[in-house]
């Protein structure tokens, strides 16, 4: 029988079904895993996303679920998703997705916008990868903030901010950059600015 | 060897960071927060202990010529177990930490530990040596991390420590400084020992 086992143990074809069988084993634990872990995770980005719904236009994030069914509603236009925010039926704005190349990887905001679509009412980074610290200050609310009540659309014509120093005052087009992350800021100002000028004349088109 | 002979030679005296300079990459990569490193530490822990164990319980079945595909196997199932844990229970850290949890995978300190010490020993020892390079891992990181964090964002796990007076090291959050932490770190530790001869 030992030598027999042996014998086994010595061919060519052992270390494939080995390979084999153990392989087998391990996806079934992983998938095990994955099913069993799944339900949370799509759970935990559905209710990140309406978070960041609600809080690109500026409602509470205490009570996510029940707000974001009485503000919110979702629409498509030629499979573009964007949301419409309302109160008491009066139309507040509406909020798209944007997304545009960073630093180090594709950023994705959301931008909430007038309903005459001229002023951005608000913009929320959803998912960026720049640098923690630099690039990544673009998250931080000084920055954000600045693209609150600026005007998008002048005379049909899509604006482009201008980016001047950190700490210099900035007017009506200029945002002040990051300092040591030119290039993060610059992406954020130009996926407005694509984005805008790519999604606004169908939205608006709609209206 | 007795067991916590194991642990103190595979986490102190031959640490697998600055006695053995393995795993390194994810050591400049994810120390710039200290939430990070100690979240990577215990990943890499609990995939070392594991890993080494399993690895060692059919050390006598895995035919030789194939034990690197299958230790990689192993180590991969383990990490995708981690990652897909973070996701459900801690996803901000999930998020922070980015692909460096997949990465783990490509640490050298795991694979170094099956091949050296797993694919020989009994699986409780080839553990407790598993968790011991961790925690050495584990160890450095923290050290590195500290450093960064209070130079490069003036706080410690995210809790502020220096004031606004503080001006923040940039070179602090970027990939440079830990090539400088680290270098510095081995220098100290290795220092007595290599005057000692």
């Amino acid at each position: 029988m030992v030598s027999k086992k042996k014998l086994f143990r010595e061919t060519r074809i052992y270390p494939v079904i080995f390979m084999l069988i153990i392989t087998i084993i391990f996806i079934g634990i992983l998938a095990t895993f994955y099913q069993l872990s799944i339900d949370k995770v799509t759970l935990y980005n559905q209710t990140q996303l309406k978070r960041m719904v609600l809080r690109v236009f500026e409602f509470p994030t205490e009570n996510i679920e029940n707000d974001f069914t009485k503000y919110i509603t979702i629409q498509e236009i030629e499979s573009l998703l964007y949301y419409e925010a309302k109160v008491d039926s009066v139309l507040l704005g509406f909020c798209f997705p944007i997304s545009g190349s960073g630093l180090w990887g594709t950023i994705q905001a959301l931008l909430s916008v007038t309903p005459d679509f001229e002023k951005i009412i608000n913009i929320e980074i959803v998912n960026q990868n720049e640098t923690p610290g630099l690039g990544g200050r673009i998250t931080e609310n000084w920055f954000k903030d600045q693209f609150k009540g600026k005007i998008l659309i002048d005379n049909n014509i899509v604006r482009s901010f201008v980016l001047i120093p950190e700490n210099e005052t900035s007017g009506d087009i200029e945002i002040n950059q990051i300092t040591g992350a030119t290039a993060s800021s610059k992406a954020v100002v130009d996926m407005i600015y694509k984005n805008v000028k790519k999604y606004s004349p169908k939205l608006r088109a709609e209206l | 060897m007795k067991k916590k002979e194991i642990f103190i030679t595979s986490a102190f005296t031959q640490n697998s960071v600055w006695r053995q300079i393995l795993g390194i990459c994810s050591a400049l990569a994810v120390t710039n927060l200290m939430l990070n490193s100690l979240v990577m530490g215990l990943g890499v822990i609990f995939t070392l202990a594991l890993s080494s164990f399993t690895i060692s319980i059919i050390r006598d079945l895995i035919p030789k010529r194939i034990r690197m595909m299958v230790q990689t196997l192993i180590i991969a199932s383990y990490v995708i177990i981690v990652d897909l844990f973070l996701k459900a229970y801690y996803p901000e850290i999930s998020k922070s930490l980015g692909p460096y949890v997949g990465l783990i995978i490509t640490n050298c300190i795991i694979m170094g530990r099956a091949e050296a010490f797993a694919g020989k020993n009994a699986p409780i020892d080839s553990m407790i040596d598993g968790i011991g390079a961790g925690v050495g891992y584990t160890i450095v990181l923290l050290i590195i991390a500290f450093v960064r964090e209070l130079f490069g964002f003036g706080s410690v796990f995210g809790i502020p420590l220096l004031g606004d007076w503080w001006t923040k090291w940039s070179i602090m959050v970027m990939a440079p400084s830990a090539f400088f932490m680290l270098a510095i770190l081995i220098w100290i530790i290795n220092t007595p020992k290599l005057k000692r001869g």
